[in-house]
């Protein structure tokens, strides 16, 4: 197990924020957390990675012990916020240099992972430039090099493609796929982009009100979002589709054969979009 | 690891240009305007003199007090006969009208109650130089009428009448191996370098919120980084660029200031002093730079908070107005202020040629306010969970 949390709480004064929250992410899982605006997707994040304390509960990252292991966790883990953390006064040479000797690489070691990051990212071109002259695809694309540095078991990815043109984010996207293949290194991906998540992540939950309120595998998360409703006079019924179309096939034979009128037949072959909003009641969060 | 958090601070501050401006344009710009134009107030010459007229008729007698005002090394004198005094000030451009008759002497001698010498002055001139000459005038006159009365009597009255030159004004230094002329470059050095210290809170602050609230802070807490390493980080390059201020204010003041006809800055050796004045001010700086940087959102309100706050301590602790111009009252407020310890420490080794128990004081007082401040950052960090 990479992650296992359980019964996670914390509050800001007296607003619930995390309410006994447990979660359970698999070892080399390329995992993705949805929910809406407030829910508290970026606490847990940022509790997870020391930045805000929790009230109570139990952490337990790679075999450690969130409170007894401190350093060990900080060692294997890194975070990469969903702004631009880094120095725009800096190269971009300059910004992995002092973000790896951070991280304790020493001289050889630093430029052997500072050469690597740079590879796995593209960012051959802009080593010798500052930061701030570069387009946000490129910050982006630092803002994940300098993540990478002490080759992290878990990497946590706070929305890192907002604001990014779609060339961009693909290839970042891609990048994340190969770091996760390659390195098996274990991925915690959160978003609003729910396509982004689709096309990533093999283990997908939902927070909302606090609490995760759906964790499956992308398999089991699209099946639940395909399904025909046909509306009889006397009920709803929900045929899951899947890949196929046999079982809603079946269930109007079996309607033919009980001589049950059809009212309507809806097809609501959903995407996780779709699928999150249903479950989430589509309200708009402030 | 504290190499690579040293090299950051230093790459970003040589990269400020704002920054640099303030830290090091700005003071040399004020060192070299006050050093010039306060040179006549500590010195005993002066370019441009008074000029004065006398209201009267030219005789024996007035021609004798033209002779003697312009002994003087403030004021030149010369005899105008013209009742239009107005014309005399402002278009004749006087700065005093004495309008004084002939025959004062005789007036004087019998005791005459209607007898006035009337001192017209431009409104512009000083209290003091108005009583340095009106002074001077009653010296000149008695001098003249006692002589007379000395030589009628068949008085000797020799060291009477060189009694100006007999009176000695002698500086007196704590220590006379460093002693000093006081003039203003050793004053304006001081003064604005102590001022320019204080503004490393403009490169402290954009650093320091940049990082807070670009997400670097973050980054920087979910690594395995000590807090210590990190303020100490920030603490080190920005004492370091302090203390470059200081050698460079110094060598404005002892090469630049003479190369535009100032006085040139004598230090005598005191470099171990300079060096422990200059390190509390620059602690105290720094840390009162870290508390605005954190309490402060943008850089905007940073700049503007720890610009305003500047410019107020730099007005109450001395550095704009001398605080032996203040009345007693404002003297004890300028007392409380940070810059003011500062700047009357490094004028005890600057002007009174003082020594390390003539510091001492002002060493802890900046000490104390900086510790002050730095834990107030801390207990601020630690409550918004930065830490």
């Amino acid at each position: 197990m990479a992650i296992e949390i359980k019964n996670l709480n914390k509050f800001y004064k007296t607003t619930k924020v995390l309410d006994n929250l447990s979660l359970t992410i698999q070892k080399g899982s390329l995992f993705g957390l949805l929910g809406p605006n407030g829910a508290g997707k970026t606490t847990l994040v940022s509790i997870m990675n020391y930045l805000q304390n929790c009230d109570s509960g139990e952490i337990n990252i790679f075999g450690y012990d969130y409170k007894k292991h401190k350093k060990e966790i900080k060692q294997i883990s890194s975070f990469v916020p969903q702004t631009y953390a880094f120095y725009p006064k800096l190269t971009a040479y300059e910004n992995l240099e002092f973000f790896g000797a951070l991280y304790g690489l020493k001289k050889n070691q630093l430029k052997k992972r500072i050469n690597y990051c740079i590879k796995v990212t593209s960012l051959e071109k802009f080593i010798n430039k500052q930061a701030h002259t570069f387009s946000g695809g490129v910050k982006r694309r630092l803002n994940i090099a300098i993540g990478l540095l002490n080759t992290p078991k878990i990497l946590y990815l706070d929305e890192p493609t907002v604001g990014i043109d779609p060339q961009s984010r693909k290839y970042i996207l891609d990048v994340i796929k190969k770091i996760n293949k390659e390195d098996k290194t274990t991925i915690i991906y959160t978003s609003h982009y729910m396509e982004e998540i689709e096309y990533l992540c093999d283990d997908i939950a939902i927070l909302d009100n606090h609490q995760i309120i759906l964790h499956e595998t992308k398999e089991k998360l699209l099946e639940k979002s395909s399904f025909i409703t046909i509306q009889t006079q006397q009920e709803n019924i929900q045929v899951n589709v899947k890949d196929n179309y046999i079982a809603f096939i079946e269930m109007l034979n079996t309607l033919k054969d009980q001589n049950t009128t059809i009212q309507n037949i809806n097809f609501n072959n959903k995407n996780l979009e779709e699928l999150f909003l249903n479950i989430t009641k589509g309200k708009l969060r402030d | 690891m504290f190499q690579y958090i040293l090299k950051k601070e230093f790459l970003l501050i040589s990269r400020d240009i704002h920054a640099l401006l303030v830290l090091f344009i700005m003071p040399t710009l004020f060192i070299i305007i006050m050093s010039l134009a306060l040179q006549n107030t500590y010195s005993n010459t002066i370019d441009t003199k008074f000029q004065i007229a006398l209201n009267t008729q030219t005789t024996k007698d007035t021609k004798y007090l033209i002779q003697e005002i312009n002994k003087n090394n403030y004021f030149e004198a010369k005899i105008i006969n013209d009742q239009d005094i107005k014309k005399l000030i402002y278009t004749q451009n006087f700065d005093i009208v004495v309008t004084i008759i002939k025959e004062y002497k005789s007036q004087i001698n019998t005791n005459q109650k209607k007898f006035h010498i009337d001192i017209h002055i431009n409104p512009n001139i000083s209290l003091q130089n108005q009583l340095l000459f009106k002074n001077l005038f009653t010296e000149i006159i008695s001098k003249q009428i006692m002589k007379e009365y000395f030589i009628k009597n068949k008085i000797n009255a020799k060291t009477l009448s060189q009694l100006n030159k007999k009176i000695n004004i002698i500086p007196t230094y704590k220590e006379e191996k460093f002693k000093i002329k006081p003039t203003s470059v050793q004053y304006s050095v001081p003064s604005w370098l102590v001022f320019s210290m204080f503004f490393i809170l403009i490169p402290i602050s954009n650093t320091f919120i940049n990082e807070k609230n670009f997400g670097t802070i973050a980054r920087l807490k979910s690594i395995n980084v000590p807090f210590f390493s990190i303020i100490l980080g920030k603490m080190v390059p920005y004492f370091i660029i302090n203390q470059f201020q200081v050698l460079f204010m110094i060598l404005v003041g002892i090469y630049i200031i003479p190369i535009l006809n100032g006085d040139t800055l004598q230090i005598n050796g005191n470099y171990g002093l300079i060096f422990m004045m200059s390190s509390a001010i620059s602690f105290a700086a720094i840390s009162f730079a870290i508390f605005i940087a954190n309490i402060s959102s943008t850089s905007e309100e940073a700049t503007t908070i720890g610009g305003v706050s500047n410019i107020v301590l730099a007005a109450l602790g001395g550095i704009m107005v001398p605080k032996f111009v203040m009345p007693e009252f404002m003297q004890n407020i300028a007392s409380l202020s940070p810059m003011n310890w500062g700047l009357e420490g490094l004028l005890e080794i600057f002007v009174m040629g003082g020594n390390f128990s003539d510091i001492e004081a002002y060493i802890l007082y900046l000490i104390l306010f900086g510790s002050g401040f730095l834990i107030l950052s801390y207990l601020i960090l630690k409550k918004k969970e930065n830490i």
